[in-house]
């Protein structure tokens, strides 16, 4: 009964880490390359959560089609937040860098407040759902998974098959380097960034189908704790890591949720988040670098 | 061995303004409540910027150790409260209390987290205040996530006249105390041996260690230093003034970034800095959420991204800069 129980939840825990993975993407991509740590990341999955609510229950778009849009939203605010922030802050101390990524992220939170309101919203969408054998998944979570593993697939293929993600791994590799050799780092720099923030944004749409009426414009804190024990997991500095990174972490969240909930007397939920805030002390004390880099 | 002599010239204007803010408090009917709360950001950040302003390390997870001198204080009141002719005793047992689990928790965090550098550091620390909510919300340690209520306690121990003044009056006086001691001991660090080892470990951290400085020893006496005066804050203004603690109240996220923008509008590092930067916060705080409720935040957030890429030096640090003259000088530090 406990086994089938863990084996379903640690299934639900695949697909949902399929998700976060691909919503610490964007962190792990902007750090490795302009090695600026985004603390706002949470901010940018609210943000794409706000525009599928806002499609799906204003408009009745199918949240599919919220994904390219959250992606265009996110790589106008990633462009113009490196364009008047970050940009003049590259070569700053990493306090200058980290307080304006935090602001930047209290300055989107408090937009859509002033927009929205700060309610809890949802929506549902109905797709039915599908038995798995193991476990019983909604449809929608379904496509988000695979929405994920599509996102990744698309960004692997860009740095390796195209002329500008040649262009930033070569930066990642050696800025000076870059630079003699005709790259313009600069440029490299932004739309990195840009980049960064829109696989973010556009992730916020598929975490919206597994929180059915959670979202509000502070959701987004609990994701940036969450996203850092996974980029560090992954490597902090590897898009690829932190995919992986993101589905251990499902794993060990739902896994040890199952098991929380067998100690009587304690709020399991509450434990969940205290151990992975453990998770993320012991590895960065044990291997900074990450647990699935070579190095 | 030569003997440093620390002149105190420099704290006499944070003294002043200390002084001034009681006597405007005391003889203008109805500002004891805004005085109240400069003091408690003054003393905030009188205490974060002897680790964030000497170090340049970021920690967001600063306000788990004013939560958790808050629970010390709550603590020793709802335990002794039983025993008879404590009297105000219990206020003293519950400093230390507050003093003892705040060096706890920050020789923990500490020891892990200082390993680390720059970046890391600061990830390291962002979950400090969630990571210790979760854990008392979720082992239900302390009565968890139901938090501890104690003016009961409070009225029985003193007298209700006698806890109705600690409340209003005499806790505010702790703080400015906290602050003023915070302020003494920011400036003997500055000017004793610690001040030039945490300031060479700030420029660069590797050229300080090449230099045979024990960087690590510094940085852990600056993290544990700052954590105790944080403890003592959230002792004195949390829960005397408000005899109640809740988990999520007291790890709030926002208390840090408060202490970060006051840190950083005065100017890191600098004795005067704190004061100043909370001076100018509180008031504006204050005013705006008169004038213009809810939109604090709003207006704060962009005000500290053009800080940061305009004036990275602060009030203060601007000031010396520009002040040659060797007797104003003097005071501006």
């Amino acid at each position: 009964m406990l086994l089938e129980q863990l084996t379903g939840n640690l299934f639900q825990g695949l697909v949902l880490g399929a998700v976060y993975g691909m919503a610490t993407m964007g962190l792990s991509l902007i750090f490795g390359v302009l090695k600026v740590v985004n603390v706002g990341h949470g901010a940018f999955i609210m943000v794409g959560a706000f525009v599928t609510l806002w499609l799906f229950g204003a408009l009745g778009i199918n949240p599919i089609f919220a994904v390219p849009v959250a992606f265009g939203v996110g790589i106008g605010l990633g462009f113009l937040f490196y364009y008047t922030t970050i940009q003049k802050l590259i070569k700053a101390p990493e306090l200058a860098t980290l307080l304006a990524t935090f602001s930047i992220g209290i300055l989107l939170e408090e937009l859509v407040k002033l927009i929205f309101g700060s309610e809890f919203r949802g929506f549902n969408w109905v797709v039915g759902k599908i038995d798995m054998g193991v476990t019983v998944l909604p449809m929608s979570k379904l496509y988000a998974c695979i929405g994920s593993v599509i996102i990744a697939i698309l960004l692997y293929l860009w740095f390796n098959k195209t002329r500008a993600g040649s262009a930033v791994r070569s930066v990642v590799e050696d800025s000076e380097g870059a630079r003699v050799c005709g790259v313009n780092v600069g440029r490299a720099y932004a739309l990195s960034f840009a980049l960064g923030i829109g696989i973010t944004v556009a992730s916020g749409v598929l975490l919206t189908m597994f929180i059915p009426v959670g979202i509000n414009p502070y959701m987004g804190g609990v994701y940036t704790l969450k996203a850092f024990v996974i980029a560090v997991l992954g490597g902090l500095s590897s898009p690829y890591g932190a995919f992986f990174g993101g589905l251990a972490f499902g794993l060990i969240e739902n896994g040890s949720y199952t098991l929380f909930a067998l100690i009587p007397g304690v709020e399991p939920f509450a434990l969940t988040r205290f151990l992975s805030f453990v998770m993320l002390l012991v590895i960065l004390l044990i291997k900074p670098t990450g647990l699935l880099s070579k190095k | 061995m030569r003997k440093e002599i620390v002149r105190p010239y420099p704290l006499l204007p944070v003294c002043a303004v200390y002084f001034f803010l009681f006597l405007i408090g005391k003889n203008i009917p109805g500002m004891w409540q805004l005085v109240a709360m400069l003091l408690f950001y003054c003393a905030m950040g009188q205490a974060f910027n002897i680790f964030l302003g000497m170090t340049g390390y970021v920690d967001f997870g600063y306000v788990a150790f004013m939560g958790v001198g808050t629970y010390g204080m709550a603590l020793a009141i709802t335990h002794l409260a039983h025993i008879e002719g404590f009297g105000m005793g219990i206020i003293v047992v519950g400093f230390a209390l507050a003093l003892l689990m705040s060096t706890l928790l920050s020789v923990a965090v500490g020891a892990v987290a200082l390993r680390l550098r720059g970046a890391y550091f600061a990830i390291a620390t962002i979950g400090v205040n969630e990571g210790f909510r979760f854990l008392i919300e979720g082992a239900k340690i302390w009565n968890g996530s139901e938090g501890l209520i104690f003016t009961a306690q409070l009225n029985q121990i003193l007298g209700r006249e006698s806890a109705s003044a600690l409340m209003t009056y005499w806790a505010d006086i702790m703080v400015l105390a906290i602050g003023a001691l915070a302020a003494v001991v920011t400036l003997y660090y500055m000017r004793s041996k610690i001040g030039y080892a945490l300031t060479a470990l700030r420029e660069d951290e590797d050229a300080a260690k090449v230099m045979g400085i024990n960087v690590t020893k510094y940085k852990i006496l600056a993290f544990i230093t700052s954590a105790c005066f944080a403890g003592l804050v959230g002792a004195a203004s949390w829960a005397l003034k408000t005899p109640y603690v809740f988990p999520p109240e007291v790890f709030e996220i926002h208390y840090t970034i408060e202490a970060i923008i006051i840190v950083l509008l005065g100017g890191a590092g600098t004795l005067l800095g704190p004061v100043v930067g909370g001076l100018i916060y509180g008031i504006s705080k204050y005013y705006l959420s008169i004038f213009m409720p809810g939109f604090q935040l709003l207006i704060f957030a962009p005000i500290i991204i053009l800080i940061i890429i305009l004036f990275p030096e602060g009030v203060v640090g601007m000031l010396k800069k520009r002040v040659k003259d060797p007797i104003p000088a003097k005071f501006i530090v």
